[in-house]
């Protein structure tokens, strides 16, 4: 095992009155810049946002497909790769529908959540992203901390979400098959809409 | 018996077996889809294509490939894997893709294949092939016929185990669909084998559609209690919960198969029915004053005081019972009601489902050979009539109901799952453990003792019959001494002559026939006549 080695001080570095004066110096130095400059990276939250990278992984939502229903077909993929046990999906069944199974309720529990984004990896249907740019997860009971699947297909509908979907930004990078309007690459051959 | 040489090692295995249980038996597993071991063989699906090193010629299929000397066939050659591969492409070009809603997904066989045998790029430049999608084939049955493999086994079935023949493939080629004949539909009892044999996702079960993946839930192996069958069942459950049976193979039994009631009767576990608390004089009590109060019932009877063994309860928790009566009850007539509680389901046949709807009667008659005072149904009555019955113990049967008594005058105490009449009239209730909740054993219609393990946690405050005979026991005096189910049958196995030598240990997962016959309970022809009219 290797502990760590206590660092050999110079005569200098140990009676401190140097080391001090040079970190009162970086202080000094960033005080006078910033009084002059003005140019510093600090903002104004909550006033001033700052903008997430796409790449952002923020607050779940769900996504839709064209007729609003979400895209979820309830393949529990989700629930088994996600490393904090958190998604807890239950199944029923669309009659009027050929996707046949859709999920009745959908919640992950985001006080458990570690934000991996595992679920939106391992879903087969495009239907759980992370890309709302949304980081303020935060409620004043554990309940609200749930959230549910009205809430997150919300976030796609009623608020807009903060970052578009990657592929619609950068086009450029699609893969063949991407649908701009429907914002997902369709299959080549798409007999029954799945 | 011929030896046979698969992948160079030698096996003998008896005549008219096939090479994939050939190797099933030295451990290689042939992928199959359309040969199952108890339909007869077709041969379509080309899955198990292997070669012949010698003794026949090859390449060939392993499931029409009976035992003979000299035969020699090996499954791990490149041009094995190169078939495998090839037939996976066939059976997958028009396959849709369904994984995500697919309720077989995490136990379909193409999946299973594909991870080893998968093309992974598809070569198709056509428009997949549509079929029919969701079609409601019978009262527990789904069809998607776009998932068939047109492995037959289906056809097979309806042909050969139920012999309706229902289900056919209609159209060549690429068309091939699976289906039932116009205006038809699947409305025998073993609809739910159907959803089991079809080794992917176009026959699945309604009542499990939806409710789970599969992969979430454990398996434990069990004895289906429904009737005097005793098929044998897998439980599967997730978190105290049971979600589906499936039947688990056993040659001497059932077979591959089970029916549709035994499959769905889990539901009774949380059912509306189900006692989960004891009770005296109709209020809810704690166990133990409920024990408290039977004991005092039976200590202090004025008159006589009636046991009667219970036709669907476990052996432990009989002979738990009948121990405690002998050594604590000495004044008290045992007693065994054969016949069928009223309500309980009717349909019986001569393939599975018995007309005895009591899973135990056959362990019945083997206490009653090894203990003549134990008394029959037509003595019950008479007792009844005569007033000679102060006090009733009763052990799951709805005896009250079986009789057609009222039970008026007589002090009842019930130890049972479900409410029924006698539970109703009853002074003393003790909730029992459903058979799904517990270790014990049931001797089935061919006097095959078989073992069921627990699934689940027994529902509220319910405990193994043979467990509440020990605290009744206790409160009276003597406990029967048991700490266990399997110490409760070591007991019962040292005791009486048919079931001696028996453990745990080997009545293992196919369980044992009892020794020797009993002498057939004398005057119960009345009782008998009910259940086969
Ligand atoms: S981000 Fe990770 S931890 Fe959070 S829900 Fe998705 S898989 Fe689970
Ligand atoms: S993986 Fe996607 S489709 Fe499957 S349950 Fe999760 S969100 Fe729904
Ligand atoms: S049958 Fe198997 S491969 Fe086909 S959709 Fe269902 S799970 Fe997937
Ligand atoms: S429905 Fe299933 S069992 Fe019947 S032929 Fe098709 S794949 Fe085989
Ligand atoms: S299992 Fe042999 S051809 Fe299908």
């Amino acid at each position: 095992m290797n502990l760590p080695v206590e660092q050999k001080r110079t005569f200098l570095e140990r009676i401190y009155l140097v080391e001090i004066v040079k970190g009162l110096a970086i202080t000094l130095r960033h005080a006078l810049h910033n009084l002059f400059k003005q140019d510093f990276e600090t903002f104004e939250y909550p006033d001033v946002r700052k903008e997430m990278p796409e790449r952002y992984k923020g607050a779940h939502r769900l996504t839709t497909r064209p007729d609003g229903r979400v895209k979820c077909v309830a393949c529990m993929c989700c629930a088994q790769v996600c490393p904090a046990k958190c998604i807890t999906i239950e199944a029923g069944e669309l009659d009027d529908d050929p996707i046949e199974k859709y999920p009745v309720e959908f919640q992950i529990d985001m006080l458990r959540c570690i934000y991996c984004g595992f679920c939106v990896e391992a879903c087969p249907k495009d239907a759980i992203r992370m890309d709302t740019g949304i980081y303020e997860i935060n409620a004043f009971t554990r309940q609200d901390m749930i959230h549910d699947k009205a809430y997150m297909t919300d976030l796609m509908a009623g608020k807009k979400p903060l970052a578009e979907s990657f592929y619609r930004a950068h086009q450029d990078a699609a893969p063949p098959g991407y649908d701009l309007e429907e914002d997902r690459v369709l299959p080549v051959d798409e007999p029954r809409g799945l | 018996m011929p030896t046979v040489k698969i992948d160079g090692i030698e096996v003998e295995v008896p005549a008219g077996t096939n090479m994939i249980e050939a190797a099933r038996k030295v451990g290689i597993d042939i992928p199959h889809y359309c040969y199952h071991p108890h339909l007869s063989i077709a041969g379509n699906c080309r899955m198990c294509l292997v070669d012949v090193e010698a003794g026949g010629r090859g390449p060939d299929i392993a499931c029409n490939m009976m035992a003979r000397d000299g035969l020699a066939i090996r499954t791990d050659t490149p041009q094995v894997a190169t078939m495998r591969r090839a037939t996976m492409e066939f059976l997958l070009k028009n396959h849709p893709l369904d994984c995500p809603i697919c309720d077989q997904s995490g136990e379909c066989r193409l999946q299973d294949y594909y991870m080893e045998y998968g093309q992974y790029e598809s070569r198709l430049s056509d428009p997949k092939v549509t079929k029919h999608k969701r079609v409601d084939i019978g009262d527990h049955l789904v069809l998607d016929a776009e998932r068939c493999i047109a492995c037959s086994r289906c056809v097979r079935f309806g042909d050969e185990i139920t012999g309706t023949g229902e289900l056919r493939l209609f159209n060549r080629t690429d068309h091939t669909e699976i289906g039932i004949f116009p205006g038809a539909r699947i409305q025998h009892d073993y609809q739910g084998n159907l959803a089991d044999i079809c080794p992917v996702g176009a026959i699945t079960n309604k009542d499990f559609r939806f409710t789970k993946r599969v992969w979430y839930l454990k398996e434990t192996d069990a004895v289906c209690t429904e009737c005097a069958t005793g098929c044998n069942v897998r439980v599967c459950h997730q978190q105290g919960q049971v979600f589906r049976l499936l039947p688990r193979r056993n040659d001497a039994v059932n077979k591959s198969w089970m029916c549709d009631h035994g499959r769905q009767a889990f539901e009774a576990i949380t059912g509306l029915d189900r006692l989960l608390r004891a009770r005296v004089q109709g209020q809810p009590a704690d166990l133990d004053d409920a024990v408290a109060a039977a004991a005092t019932l039976l200590r202090e009877a004025g008159g006589g005081v009636a046991v009667v063994l219970g036709h669907s309860a476990s052996n432990e928790a009989n002979w738990a019972l009948l121990k405690l009566t002998r050594d604590n009850l000495p004044n008290a007539t045992v007693y065994a009601v054969a016949g069928n509680d009223p309500g309980a389901w009717d349909r019986s046949d001569d393939f599975l489902m018995d007309a005895d709807k009591n899973a135990n009667s056959a362990g019945i008659a083997a206490l009653m050979a090894h203990d003549p005072a134990i008394r029959d149904r037509s003595d019950l009555v008479q007792a009844l009539a005569d007033g000679d019955v102060d006090v009733m113990l009763v052990l799951g049967d709805d005896v009250l109901g079986r009789l057609g008594a009222d039970g008026a005058g007589v002090r009842v105490i019930h130890v049972g799952s479900f409410r029924c009449t006698t539970s109703d009239a009853a002074t003393v209730v003790l909730p029992a453990a459903h058979p799904y909740e517990q270790d014990a054993t049931w001797t089935n219609r061919d006097r095959r003792v078989q073992r069921g393990r627990r699934a689940i946690h027994p529902a509220g405050d319910s405990e193994p019959a043979w467990a509440l005979m020990e605290r009744l026991g206790a409160a009276l005096g003597k406990a029967p001494g048991a700490t266990s189910a399997a110490a409760a049958f070591k007991s019962l196995a040292s005791s009486v002559e048919s079931f001696s030598g028996m453990t745990y240990q080997s009545l293992g997962n196919g369980g044992a026939v009892l020794a020797s016959p009993p002498s057939p309970p004398t005057d119960d022809e009345d009782a008998l006549e009910t259940i086969h009219a």
